[in-house]
């Protein structure tokens, strides 16, 4: 197992609960999808994981290391093994895309050869030949605003694979995009799942797309995890369950199931 | 005929009800509130104590018409016939760069220690408590005039320019860091969650996302405060002796009434104060196309 979470919970306040007594395990190599309906908590179950919020109880190995009993530097090793990419890009919109992916190695360097921008050669190499492949050797010298949405966000997935992460999470990687992007995405997450045997836990809103193109899928719904297995064994029924509403509310296709 | 009869009295009837309920009343357009009395009870007592005020001054024997022509002959004087008696032409732009450059090292000063306090002051990249603690102080440097600093710090180094220096310099970290936070708090907090979750460090973070970001406004604030800065050198010549052109306008005015120097002086700052302008603007203007 990568990844196991046991009873972990996360409370605001004093009786706001995100998220309560998650429990599941991701393999190496394994594609998740995380569905549910807005404010179910599963922004706060990816940032658990990595402690940008930190949980209040529970227990989160990853890769064989404690990730809520680490310390600093500890942390900081934790973080570099996992990828994270974003709705909203969060590219540093005055710098090229080139500078942009190679943030990603700043947690390999010293303070000072960070902070100066100092990157060794088989870095840039790296990161020239992960933009080849994600289709963006054109652009490598363009300013990051200059990108549209699906590029950008290309930079983004290049900027965690940088890392050399043994998982990626993505918080909601094409709610911003439109249906052309958002597929090219999502090819380009599979393949790197398929093919590099990087986990990929992912947030979802689309049910359709989670079902297409998952190895399992975790349904959320009030910080509670309310179904967990394959894609194939997700009956409408169960999708209602997790959204909590009426059959026939929802705005489904479910024709496409097994396309994948 | 006997509709005429039928109609007159009713018709004269309506015409005494309708004088009787608006007895020679006209429509308002303005309604009266307790706003309207307020504001024109307000200028009325205005306009009375300003004519009260022209008639119990103390004129002394000074005739108003006169005065005014006379006034207006100082000012031909000063922007018309311009001339150098105390010094020479060489003296005055040397003079004019030691303010200029009175200027620049305050802004300096102000700038680099700024830019660390203000990325402690920036809610976004330090803590609440810090952020306050900085932001109050700043708070209070500010409220406070320069001159009065100036003044303050001129009683452990005398009136001079080193009081000029470290007064200037300490209003001016007061304004550029709550410029400089501000700027730093505009910044988008996704890209700093994305950095750290790459496990960057705070130095890291700084350098490679906020500073980048943001250097534009951090430039032209630095600017801005640069040519207010200016401004306050010419006047500490004059005020605590810091020297340069300050010094020599309050020597030209107040010791040798010279209004003719004092219209070459003010030419001379009214030009270099154009030409920083004008500098400015081509740095923001090169700066926002990049």
């Amino acid at each position: 197992m990568l990844l196991e979470l046991r009873q972990v919970s996360k409370q605001y306040g004093m009786n706001t609960k995100a998220l309560s007594d998650i429990d599941f395990s991701v393999k190496e190599g394994e594609f998740v999808s995380i569905i549910g309906p807005s404010g179910a908590g599963k922004s706060t179950l990816l940032r658990c994981i990595n402690r940008m919020i930190e949980a209040s109880n529970g227990e989160i190995i990853f890769d064989g290391a404690n990730v809520l009993g680490s310390n600093k530097k500890e942390l900081k090793m934790i973080r570099r093994k996992i990828g994270m990419i974003f709705q909203h890009y969060n590219l540093v919109n005055r710098l090229s895309v080139i500078e942009n992916v190679l943030h990603g190695r700043l947690g390999y360097k010293s303070t000072i050869a960070g902070v100066l921008g100092l990157y060794q050669e088989e870095e840039k190499e790296q990161a020239v030949k992960l933009l080849q492949i994600l289709g963006l050797e054109d652009q490598i010298y363009k300013r990051a605003d200059q990108l549209s949405g699906g590029q950008k966000q290309r930079v983004g997935i290049a900027r965690a694979l940088i890392q050399s992460p043994k998982m990626l999470l993505c918080d909601e990687p094409i709610a911003s995009l439109d249906p052309n992007a958002s597929k090219i995405i999502m090819d380009h997450l599979r393949s790197i799942s398929t093919k590099m045997g990087i986990t990929i836990l992912i947030n979802l809103h689309q049910v359709e797309v989670a079902l297409k193109y998952s190895d399992r899928i975790i349904g959320v719904n009030q910080g509670r995890v309310v179904y967990n297995g394959s894609p194939d064994d997700l009956t409408e029924e169960q999708i209602h369950n997790i959204y909590g509403s009426e059959v026939g509310e929802l705005i489904l296709d479910l024709g496409g199931k097994h396309a994948g | 005929m006997e509709m005429d009869e039928s109609f007159k009295p009713i018709s004269l009837e309506a015409r005494n009800s309708m004088k009787s309920s608006h007895p020679g009343k006209m429509i308002k357009v303005k309604t009266i509130t307790k706003e309207t009395i307020v504001i024109q009870l307000t200028m009325i007592i205005l306009a009375i104590s300003t004519l009260y005020g022209f008639f119990t001054f103390d004129y002394k024997d000074i005739v108003f018409i006169e005065s005014v022509v006379s006034a207006l002959q100082s000012v031909k004087i000063m922007l018309f016939e311009p001339h150098l008696q105390h010094f020479t032409f060489g003296e005055a732009i040397f003079q004019v760069m030691v303010t200029l450059g009175l200027a620049f090292l305050t802004t300096l000063f102000g700038a680099v220690i700024a830019l660390f306090l203000g990325l402690l002051a920036a809610r976004n990249l330090s803590t609440r408590f810090v952020s306050n603690l900085i932001k109050g102080c700043v708070a209070f440097i500010r409220a406070v005039p320069t001159v009065l600093w100036v003044l303050i710090f001129s009683v452990a180094a005398g009136l001079g320019s080193v009081a000029a220096v470290i007064g200037m310099t300490f209003h001016s970290v007061g304004y550029l860091i709550k410029a400089f936070s501000e700027a730093f708090e505009e910044l988008d907090k996704g890209v700093i969650e994305a950095l750290r979750a790459s496990g960057a460090n705070w130095w890291q973070i700084v350098f490679q996302a906020v500073l980048p970001s943001c250097v534009t406004y951090l430039i032209s604030w630095t600017f801005l405060r640069f040519e207010i800065n200016f401004a306050v050198a010419v006047g500490m010549g004059a005020a605590a002796g810091a020297g340069g052109i300050g010094y020599d306008m309050f020597m030209a005015s107040g010791f040798y009434f010279d209004l003719r120097e004092v219209g070459l002086i003010t030419y001379f700052i009214l030009a270099f104060a154009i030409v920083l302008e004008i500098l400015a603007g081509r740095i923001k203007r090169k700066l926002k196309s990049r």
